[in-house]
């Protein structure tokens, strides 16, 4: 026996470089998409950060202004705009997309009928494009064409819904769009929740007499919190990053009312030769989803361990 | 009293699916509509339906270049990504080490990260190599784009197969590539599908990169539609066909992709 094993330790090590590379390889083949990784974002990012040091107008330059551009960046009325929207937007789409989503999938979970085609039809916005869908809703919010003037139309004359064309108030169009694309999805993840309760608690609490709405509130919910956690998590990345439902829906507009970080960055780099500028704003949107994620990933990891 | 119960939630679940597939629902029809009828009040809900929208559509010419576009940049990046993530996920599902949790939490962690973050190295190293409006550009950006979701994704589907099916290989003497080959690819091909059917129709919405570096030749069609909407906004019928055909790939593959949909959109926590 024990001279078996050596005969095969022998034979590996007379093997040569076609063995160690048959070693080597499972190994190395993760280093491309790691360096992918580790380029794409950090190295870039790294250049994003030294450019908003620099006075780059429509070119970049390497001339060192410090932090000047972000003294510059919260003396901009727009950029106070946007930051002002972001938080506003965030914080309204996050918490009603959270209670859509648990309402609805509170609904599918009454074992409802045909719940699949149900599901797929709350999901399908998500599927669909920012751009066509923040087209679609254009539509429907323009006073001139969609509900205001259905609503006139059906004799209610002094009906409003010009939210779109109002300054102070079309941030909000925004969240009626964004929440309508998002819900479905934070559906999905409650109902997948949801269906992970253990039926026998609920099944006790019935027992015990309490009502259907007590039971989710006091034991279903509950088991929910993290859930919630990973919702908010994803809900306040897509916030952040909203750029195509901006431009396809309000284009940051009327004036700037309705601009958002990613719009501003935009506007900023591509349109306005303030390149320094916008990669300070840039810069100031990595953090604040950097403040977001890192108390995530530190929990994750510590669940882990 | 059961039974009741059943047909209020039915009814008030088709409501709300009513409700959801409105701004969809009437885009579609719309695009079916002259511009007269588009815009007539009260709209119009019976009507003989034209094609006339789409025929201006297709007259546009370029139309079919946006969407070549599209389909190109679409599987494109999909293999490009699905090239380099394969190997890692193996890697990571079949070798582990110690850091490979931490490892795939932050490839993913990079995903969290907004794309403004790196829009402008992005350009202008992509001016200075001629990548601007070239499709090629565009497939190395979706690639990387999607790539942690992807390796992810691939990571959770890898983790599915047996182990002991690629140790038995292993056993026999098969070398790591014949063991991706002949056992791996075959045995996780569903998984490998449905990743690269995600990534596409990521790749087809996406819309921030498309704006930003692309200008005409290589544009695709969210690019196309953000453009259309602008000059052409009062021609609603137009626009709606024009839309309509953008999304219906996605409608048709998104009623058959909503469990691949969510398990990548929720990266991985719901199966």
């Amino acid at each position: 026996m024990a001279t078996a094993i050596d005969a095969v330790r022998a034979s590996a090590r007379d093997t040569g470089f076609r063995d160690t590379l048959q070693r080597w390889l499972p190994k190395l083949v993760l280093a491309p998409t790691a360096l992918c990784a580790l380029v794409f974002i950090y190295g870039y990012i790294g250049w994003t950060a030294l450019l908003s040091m620099t006075n780059s107008k429509m070119l970049p330059s390497y001339t060192f202004v410090g932090f000047d551009q972000y003294v510059r960046l919260f003396e901009n009325e727009r950029w106070l705009v946007a930051a002002k929207n972001l938080v506003l937007f965030g914080g309204l789409f996050i918490g009603v997309c959270l209670l859509v989503g648990v309402l609805l999938a509170v609904l599918l979970d009454q074992k409802i009928r045909s719940e699949g085609a149900l599901r797929a039809i709350y999901l399908y916005p998500m599927a669909l494009s920012f751009i066509v869908t923040g087209t679609a809703w254009k539509w429907i919010l323009d006073p001139g064409l969609g509900l205001q003037k259905l609503g006139q139309e059906l004799g209610w004359s002094s009906f409003r819904f010009d939210w779109i064309t109002d300054p102070d108030r079309a941030v909000y169009t925004l969240v009626i769009a964004a929440v309508w694309q998002s819900s479905g999805f934070v559906m999905a993840l409650f109902l997948a929740g949801l269906r992970g309760v253990d039926p026998s608690i609920v099944k006790a609490a019935q027992l015990d007499g309490a009502s259907l709405p007590r039971i989710y509130w006091r034991i279903v919910l509950p088991c929910l919190r993290p859930v919630v956690f990973s919702a908010v998590m994803i809900l306040s990345h897509i916030a952040i990053k909203s750029f195509d439902l901006v431009m396809a829906l309000t284009g940051g507009g009327p004036g700037y009312s309705s601009d958002l970080p990613a719009t501003f960055m935009y506007a900023h780099t591509f349109t306005r030769g303030q390149m320094g500028l916008g990669s300070a704003s840039a810069m100031l949107m990595l953090g604040a989803v950097l403040a977001i994620i890192v108390p995530y990933l530190y929990s994750e990891l510590r669940g882990k361990r | 009293m059961r039974a009741n119960n059943t047909l209020r939630t039915t009814v008030l679940g088709w409501a709300v699916a009513l409700l959801m597939f409105f701004p969809i629902g009437w885009m579609a029809l719309t695009a079916f509509k002259t511009e007269l009828q588009a815009v007539s009040t009260p709209p119009v809900l019976f009507f003989k339906p034209t094609l006339e929208n789409f025929a201006a559509v297709f007259e546009r010419g370029d139309y079919l270049k946006f969407t070549l576009n599209s389909v190109l940049v679409s599987f494109g990046s999909t293999f490009l990504a699905l090239a380099l993530a394969v190997p890692a996920a193996y890697r990571m599902v079949f070798h582990p080490t110690p850091r490979t949790g931490s490892t795939l939490l932050w490839m993913l962690s990079t995903k969290m990260m907004p794309p403004v973050g790196v829009l402008v190295p992005i350009y202008l190293l992509f001016r200075d190599a001629g990548l601007l409006d070239t499709v090629t550009g565009l497939v190395i950006v979706y690639a990387l784009m999607n790539l942690p979701i992807v390796v992810w994704m691939l990571y959770t589907y890898f983790k599915d197969v047996p182990r002991e099916i690629l140790e038995a290989g292993r056993v026999d003497g098969a070398s790591a590539w014949q063991e991706v080959q002949i056992l791996l690819l075959p045995l996780a091909w569903p998984g490998i599908a449905s990743t690269g059917l995600l990534n596409v129709i990521l790749a087809w919405n996406e819309a921030f990169w498309s704006l930003n570096l692309t200008t005409s030749k290589a544009a695709p069609l969210t690019a196309f539609i953000a453009a259309f909407s602008s000059p052409e906004g009062l021609f609603w019928a137009k626009l709606s066909a024009a839309s309509l055909l953008a999304i219906a790939p996605i409608l048709v593959v998104g009623w058959f992709s909503q469990k691949q949909l969510v398990r990548g959109l929720t990266f991985g926590a719901v199966k």
